[in-house]
Order: C-alpha cells, then sequence, then structure tokens
C-alpha cells in the first residue's frame, strides 16, 4: 500500500521518458485489454448458433444454397444472410475456398484469423479502421486461438483508433486506474513495429543525467554530443527554428543542493526573415507561381529573403551534417510546398532526405517556428503523460447504459474507491470557496491573486458544494466577481489568474452574461484585447468585440462629461423655471391684489413695512434690528460714493 | 411503361442516370435528347435533376438512391451537392459517403425496402445505407460478382439478375428481397442488366439496342405494363423518343 502512495508520488512530478525512476521502470507493462469483455461477448454467439442448429432440424423449407443452412421464414433467412457465419461463406466463396457448414465454422472460427467485414456488433461497439469488426466472432477468436500478434491487437484496443499518438503503459505499483502515455513517435518504426518489446525498449534507452557544464569546462569534451541527440526543426512563414537536444538530461545544482534536470540544447538556430506577403498572406513564390511575378518594393524584398532564407537554413543544416546524421529521431515541421522543398528538395550536398525513416512529424499542435517553442515541444514530447481513467466508473457507466437499454430501473453502483480521497478534497475545496467567495466580495483583488497563487487554485475551480443556489448561478469564481459587478476583480482573475471567461453555470451563463453594469462589461472587453483573441473562445464566452484600456476609459471620460454637462444643462433649466414661476407669482399675486379681495388697501409705504416688521418684537431687538439695517444703509452708501 | 433510350450513342443508360420513384437523376451531355425521354414520361410526375458527379457524366454509377433518399461517394463537389440539394425534393436525404469502393452505383443495389451490397463495404456505409435509404441491408453477390449493383437492376415490384444466375441463387434473393426476381439480359444480350436500364415502380428505360423479347422481360418482372394507363399504348411513346434521338 505504502509502495503505491511511493510510486503515487513519483506521479507528482514531471516524468522523462529517457531518465525514468527505477521503481516505476521495473514495474512497467505495456496494456492489454480486459479479457472478461471478450468472454462475455462470445457467450451469446455460442447461443445463437445453438439456436440455429435446432431451427435447422425442425425447418426444411429453405436452404441457404452457400450455408447448407435451412430456415422456415423470412425472418429467419434475413438473419441468417445477416450472421458472420454466412458473411464469411460468401467471402470465403469469392476466394475460391470452399464454404463451410456451420459445425465446421465454429470450430474453425477457433484458428481463423481472417476478419469477417460488418459483422454486427451493438454490444461492443468498438471499430476498426480497415472495416474489420471488432466481433462476437473476434472475441471468439482472442478467447480460444492462438494470434500472431495478440499484444498488437490489444494495444490497437486500448488506444480506440490503430494509431494513436500515444502508446499506455501500465505499473503494478501503480493503481489500475492510472496509465502512463508516451508519444508514439519517440519510437522508431521498428520498436513500434513490435509492442511486446515497448517496455524493454524504454529500459534501455534509459540514460545516465550529465553533470551541467562549469564554465571552465572546455567545449570539445562535451558528453552530450556524442551522446544520443535527437534534431528538432520548423519552417514557417519565414521563421525558421532548429535545435539539436540531447536526450540525456543535464542536471544543475541550485543554491540549496536543489537537483534540478534540464534538456540539455548542443546546438541550435533561429532565422527570421520577411518573406510572408503583410495582409494577403502566403508566400511570394507562391504568389508569383500563381498570378506572375508582380514588381513591387516588397516583392523583390521577399523574393531577396526567401532565397536567404533557403540559404541559411541549408548552411546550418551542412554546418550540423555529422551531428544529423548521428541523430535518433528528426522531428520535422515544414507544411507547404516552398518550406518542404528548402528541406527536401535535391541540392547539392543534401543533408535531409524525404524517405529517411527517422523523420516524423511533431504530433502535437505547434506554434510559430522559434525556440522557445522547439523546447516547449521536446519536452512535451518527452515527458510520460499520466492519464487517470477509473475502469470502475466506467464500467458502472456501461453497465447503466446497458440496464437503460434494457428498460432496467436498479441504478448502477456508485465506484467505493474513490470516496475517502473526495472527502478530503471537498474539504479543501469547501474552505476555499468560502475565502475566495469572502474575498470577491469585498474585492480584495490582491488578497484573492495571492490566496489563489499561494494555495495553487487551478484556473478551472469550481465552487463547491455545486447544488447550493449561489453556487448554482454563480459556480466559478469569474462568474461570482461579474455578478457582483466588481470590475477590478473580473480583470484580475482573466489576466492573473487565467479564468475561463466561457465557463457556464449550471443555467448555462457564461460570467459576462451575469455583468450587471457597464464596468464589468467593459473588464471583459479589455480583458479580450489584451489576452488576445486566440487565448479563449470569445465568441461562446459571448463577450462582444475586444476594445482597448485606453478607448475604454476615454469613452467612460465622455460619457462622464456629458452626464456632467447634462445634469448643469438640467440644474440651469431648473433654476430658469424656478426663476419664471416666482416671477408669475409675484405677478400674479400684483395682479391679484390689484383686482379682488384687497380693493381699497393703499400700497403700504416702506416706513409702513418696517413698522409691521418690528410689531411684536421686544424694543432691545428692535433696536438691534434698527442699527444693522442703519449699517447697512451706511455701507450701500460708501459703496455708492466709491464705485463713483 | 419501358422506353429504349441512348446516351451519346451508347446503350447503358443506368450509366448515365439514375431512376427512383422521388427523383430522377441525369447526367449532362451534348444534347438534351436523353433528357427529353426522361422529360416525356416524367414531367409533372418527379423532379429531373440535371447532374454530373465529381465533374464526370457516369452518375448512375457513382450515386444511388431510392425514394426516401440519395447517396453520393466522397469525390463529389459541394457544388454539386449543393445543385442536388436544391433539385431534389426536401423529403429525400442526401449524404455523402466516405468510401474507399468509390462507385456506389455498382456496389449497392436497392428499392425502398432492401439494399444488396458488395461484401467489402466498410460497415460504417453500410450503417449510413441503412439509415439514409431506410434498407436493410444484405451482403450477397449476384451470380458469383460482387457488384451487385452492376449486375442487378431491382424496383419494388420486381427484379432482373445477371442472365447467369443459377436458379438457385435466384429463388434464394427472391425470397431474401420478397420480390420477384428473373435472370435477363438487356442491350441485345448485355449481362450488365444495372448498367444497361433504369427502372423504377412505373417506368423502365433501357438501352435503344434492346430487343423486343429482352423489353417484354423487363415489362412483365417490373409489372410495368398492367400498371402504366393504357399499357397498350406504350409503342406510340416509344416510338416518339426513338424519332427525336434520330435529329
Amino acid at each position: 500500500m505504502e509502495d503505491t502512495t511511493r510510486m503515487e508520488e513519483l506521479l507528482k512530478r514531471p516524468l522523462y521518458v529517457y531518465d525514468l525512476p527505477q521503481e516505476l521502470l521495473a514495474s512497467l507493462t505495456a496494456k492489454t485489454t480486459g479479457q472478461p469483455v471478450a468472454e462475455e461477448a462470445a457467450g451469446p454467439s455460442a447461443e445463437e448458433l445453438e439456436q440455429a442448429a435446432q431451427d435447422s432440424a425442425i425447418a426444411t423449407s429453405n436452404l441457404c444454397p452457400l450455408c447448407n443452412v435451412s430456415y422456415s421464414t423470412v425472418q429467419d433467412q434475413r438473419s441468417h444472410v445477416r450472421s458472420d457465419h454466412h458473411r464469411y461463406n460468401v467471402k470465403s466463396q469469392l476466394r475460391g475456398n470452399a464454404p463451410l457448414g456451420e459445425l465446421e465454422f465454429s470450430k474453425a472460427v477457433g484458428e481463423l484469423d481472417e476478419s469477417i467485414s460488418g459483422s454486427e456488433s451493438s454490444e461492443t461497439e468498438e471499430e476498426d479502421g480497415d472495416g474489420a469488426a471488432e466481433t462476437t466472432l473476434s472475441a471468439l477468436l482472442k478467447k480460444q486461438a492462438k494470434l500472431s500478434h495478440p499484444d498488437e491487437d490489444s494495444t490497437a484496443n486500448v488506444a480506440g483508433v490503430p494509431k494513436s499518438p500515444l502508446l499506455w503503459f501500465s505499473s503494478s505499483g501503480l493503481p489500475s486506474s492510472k496509465s502512463l502515455g508516451i508519444y508514439r513517435a519517440m519510437f522508431s518504426a521498428a520498436e513500434q513495429e513490435d509492442p511486446r518489446h515497448l517496455v524493454d525498449t524504454i529500459r534501455r534507452k534509459q540514460l545516465a543525467p550529465i553533470k551541467g557544464r562549469t564554465n571552465n569546462a572546455s567545449k570539445a569534451q562535451d558528453p552530450a554530443a556524442s551522446g544520443p541527440h535527437i534534431f528538432m526543426c520548423m519552417i514557417g512563414g519565414g521563421h525558421f527554428a532548429a535545435m539539436l537536444v540531447s536526450l540525456a538530461p543535464e542536471i544543475h545544482r541550485k543554491q540549496g543542493g536543489v537537483e534540478d534536470r534540464q534538456a540539455r540544447v548542443i546546438a541550435h538556430k533561429s532565422i527570421h526573415r520577411y518573406t510572408t506577403r503583410r495582409k494577403q498572406g502566403g508566400s511570394q513564390s507562391a504568389s508569383d507561381a500563381s498570378r506572375g511575378a508582380a514588381h513591387s518594393a516588397g516583392s523583390s524584398l521577399r523574393r531577396y529573403n526567401e532565397a536567404m532564407l533557403e540559404k541559411e537554413i541549408r548552411d546550418t543544416l551542412t554546418e550540423w551534417r555529422d551531428m544529423i546524421d548521428s541523430a535518433e529521431l528528426l522531428f520535422v515541421r515544414a507544411t507547404g510546398k516552398t518550406n518542404r522543398k528548402i528541406l527536401f528538395d535535391n541540392y547539392d550536398g543534401q543533408v535531409l532526405k524525404n524517405k529517411d525513416p527517422r523523420i516524423r512529424g511533431f504530433p502535437i499542435n505547434t506554434r510559430r517556428a522559434t525556440q522557445g517553442e522547439l523546447l516547449r515541444c521536446f519536452k512535451e514530447l518527452t515527458r510520460v503523460k499520466v492519464s487517470e481513467v477509473d475502469e470502475a466508473a466506467l464500467a458502472a457507466a456501461e453497465n447503466k447504459r446497458k440496464e437503460e437499454e434494457a428498460k432496467a430501473s436498479t441504478p448502477a453502483p456508485k465506484p467505493q474507491p474513490q470516496k475517502p480521497k473526495l472527502s478530503k478534497e471537498e474539504e479543501a475545496a469547501l474552505l476555499h470557496t468560502s475565502q475566495l467567495q469572502a474575498l470577491i466580495r469585498r474585492s480584495k483583488v490582491p488578497a484573492l491573486m495571492s490566496y489563489i497563487s499561494n494555495n495553487s487554485i487551478p484556473p478551472s475551480f469550481v465552487f463547491t458544494p455545486t447544488d447550493s443556489p449561489q453556487n448554482f448561478r454563480c459556480p466559478t469564481p469569474l462568474h461570482l466577481a461579474s455578478n457582483l459587478n466588481a470590475p477590478a476583480v473580473v480583470t484580475a482573475l482573466l489576466t492573473k489568474a487565467d479564468a475561463d471567461p466561457g465557463s457556464l453555470s449550471s443555467e448555462g451563463r457564461t460570467p459576462f452574461e451575469l455583468a450587471g453594469d457597464r464596468a464589468t462589461r467593459d473588464a471583459f472587453r479589455v480583458a479580450r484585447h489584451t489576452l488576445g483573441e486566440s487565448k479563449w473562445d470569445w465568441e461562446t464566452a459571448k463577450v462582444p468585440a475586444a476594445v482597448s484600456k485606453a478607448d475604454a476609459d476615454s469613452r467612460a471620460e465622455k460619457e462622464r462629461q456629458a452626464a456632467n454637462e447634462e445634469e448643469s444643462s438640467r440644474r440651469q433649466a431648473d433654476l430658469d423655471r424656478l426663476k419664471r414661476e416666482e416671477a408669475e407669482k409675484s405677478a400674479s399675486a400684483r395682479t391679484t391684489k390689484s383686482g379682488g379681495r384687497t380693493v381699497g388697501a393703499v400700497e403700504k409705504s416702506i416706513a409702513e413695512k418696517r413698522e409691521e416688521e418690528t410689531r411684536g418684537m421686544t424694543p432691545e431687538m428692535r433696536t438691534r434690528l434698527e442699527r444693522e439695517r442703519r449699517a447697512r444703509a451706511a455701507e450701500e452708501r460708501f459703496k455708492k460714493m466709491q464705485g463713483k | 411503361m419501358a422506353v429504349r433510350a441512348q446516351f451519346e450513342n451508347s446503350n447503358e443508360v443506368g450509366v448515365f442516370s439514375c431512376l427512383t420513384n422521388a427523383y430522377a437523376i441525369v447526367a449532362v451531355g451534348g444534347s438534351e435528347n436523353f433528357y427529353s425521354v426522361f422529360e416525356s414520361e416524367l414531367q409533372d410526375v418527379i423532379p429531373i435533376c440535371h447532374a454530373t458527379i465529381a465533374g464526370t457524366r457516369i452518375v448512375g454509377r457513382l450515386v444511388v438512391g431510392n425514394r426516401k433518399g440519395l447517396l453520393v461517394p466522397t469525390t463529389t463537389t459541394d457544388q454539386e451537392l449543393q445543385h442536388l440539394r436544391n433539385t431534389l425534393p426536401d423529403s429525400v436525404k442526401i449524404q455523402r459517403i466516405e468510401e474507399r469502393l468509390s462507385a456506389l452505383g455498382n456496389v449497392i443495389c436497392c428499392n425502398d425496402h432492401v439494399a444488396i451490397v458488395h461484401p467489402d463495404l466498410e460497415r460504417e456505409t453500410e450503417e449510413i445505407i441503412a439509415d439514409v435509404l431506410g434498407v436493410e441491408v444484405f451482403r450477397q453477390t449476384v451470380a458469383d460478382n460482387v457488384l451487385t449493383g452492376s449486375y442487378m437492376a431491382l424496383s419494388n415490384s420486381g427484379g432482373i439478375v445477371h442472365p447467369k444466375t443459377s436458379i438457385r441463387d435466384q429463388d434464394e434473393l427472391s425470397s431474401l428481397l420478397q420480390v420477384p426476381l428473373v435472370a435477363g439480359s438487356v442491350n441485345r444480350g448485355s449481362a450488365v442488366v444495372g448498367a444497361g436500364m433504369v427502372v423504377n415502380d412505373w417506368l423502365a428505360i433501357t438501352g435503344l439496342d434492346t430487343t423486343a423479347t429482352e423489353l417484354s422481360v423487363v415489362e412483365s418482372v417490373f409489372r410495368l405494363g398492367e400498371m402504366a394507363p393504357g399499357g397498350a399504348g406504350a409503342a406510340g411513346v416509344n416510338k416518339d423518343s426513338i424519332v427525336e434521338s434520330f435529329y
């Protein structure tokens, strides 16, 4: 048990194909298919044959002249015609072989290694590339017969399609659900041929790591240059990158005695020349070939650059000739006629031959031909992939599906072994959920970022429990931030934490759709601008066209100004209205005074008004008021005198 | 009704046309004589489509179809597919098949209910045939020939097989297909009955060289005389089309 845990510990750091840990290597086995499936499938077919035999005893009305099988009804005949037996006989007759009787056939099935095309296989969904079906028959074959290459068959089955880019291995030290994948391209054609010796091949290929070079070591005694190495190159769009990499890993001692393995690059070269036609696309030579040579300055520039690129690439290859000739594998990416011509065309001192069995393409997506890209490809190719497939769960799912098909109501049992591990993970996830939600709610961007990086929370983190009403609407941090209209958090999550804007909530909403105000929506659009179109599928994330930060800001500023202007004009209008109303009111008051209830009332003089104001005041207050009034009048007078 | 016709001096009308109960496909020829034979019989009954498949005129050998669907080989261009889609009724499903044996008309022989196919056809193809054409698919040979579509002409009411098919095989096929079959020839003794004629439930078109005896066998096994309105008047129509093709 503890062995298993130690092995799992090993898988936590990246594994290098040519330097696998000893214990893992010892327990490695190429993966084979599960035998029970084949046996299960074999059962009904035998029964069917027996059934047919019984039928033949009763009915004599009609006869298949080929198979010598009799049947009574059309249905029987049709099912017979679709049977493996009949199909086999049709094919063998075409080849001039004698057709087999029923018993002979069922006997021969054991020895057969010919597959019968297009037999029915409703219970096994697998398909082989060349039309030979995985049938009850071939299941029988597998069970009873000595096939010439049983392992080959089974690897093909594991891969699903015969030519999967990865070859899968299992280890006795690992749980059965874990399998290790190594790129097929890393093996030579001969090694791929014989899947039984794959593990031996891997063991044989292991390399001892070499010590990192110190600065004063002489180049001549470089051990990497003589050891096994591979050559990689990419050409495309005027970019060229090539690299010779030693397969033996290099060990660097970092401070504190930590050993760090690195790829050891023996030689590398990258060239860029301007050869592609801007905005039009395609190379200049292709354009010349299709519509005649253009005479623009740009075209002659590109033509010259193409020629120079070709020369430089060929010079580089010639320089590396010895190393390339001794390389184990040659990885080449050169799509298009012109690019292939540079490498493989017949020229003096040609280095790469088109027919070289060592040449292979990159079985992964590659980007622009650069040094970094080559290094990334090397790491990717030489890394052991770890895949976890819970076979118990798969089998359970399969059972469930079958049961549903059979209209049975008993649900499939859940796989047990995963449970304790899940609960532990769940606890951590719950903690993270509460922390993250609190931080997002309070818009604590720096704290949120440091929390995410410290706990190495993956961008795909989903809040748990997923069924709570809030997490139902906002399953991811990005959803939550967007829903809370926190543009700063949205920006940080998108640009720094790598959150996926295309993730869907249970309602099928993307984060963008939850955004409630313009600022948050702009945060998404600005992120689209900064991250670039290719980073995410922005269309499915429903994020509209990108805007730059400056644009968004200037627009916001413009809007603010417009709003201010509107506000001030409104205020002005209101003030005007008030003034007007007041004027009207006073006017109306005058009119009412002049004609109405106050008939006969004389207009009061200013002195009378004053008297009215002071009425009901204490004498002290009255004197104070009077004093103030005089002071004001004096001031007025002074002002007038100064004004003049 | 059975009619004789010729496609640019060739008797193999099944090569240059495809006839079903819901539509007909006719190769684009130098003249409209061949097309007008179809037109005179089928106008206002079913749509007739002028088409090429992969730029060739051997449409009858490359496509296969029935009332419910049409299968075209992978070499069919998008334009051709679009043209077929625009011309044929919407109820007809059209599907392009990725199959190594790309002359579908040669390897598949079908009516609206069953299909007899080449034994080496891929299983995916078999499934597509069953889905698109709505038929039961059987892998069989006709007189030990794998090219079932070439050596067999089939409608819902009958069928003609290679003249050298044994009685036993005929009986077996007939009981499998549940239609009467007869071993016969067309075009003055040609054994490729599938390529030498086209047939649906009420019309058969054979090559111009077809003898009267062959034509009468065709009419009787496909039950064309009794189905056609005024079956006796068929001769007049034949004459018309013959005269047309002389000009």
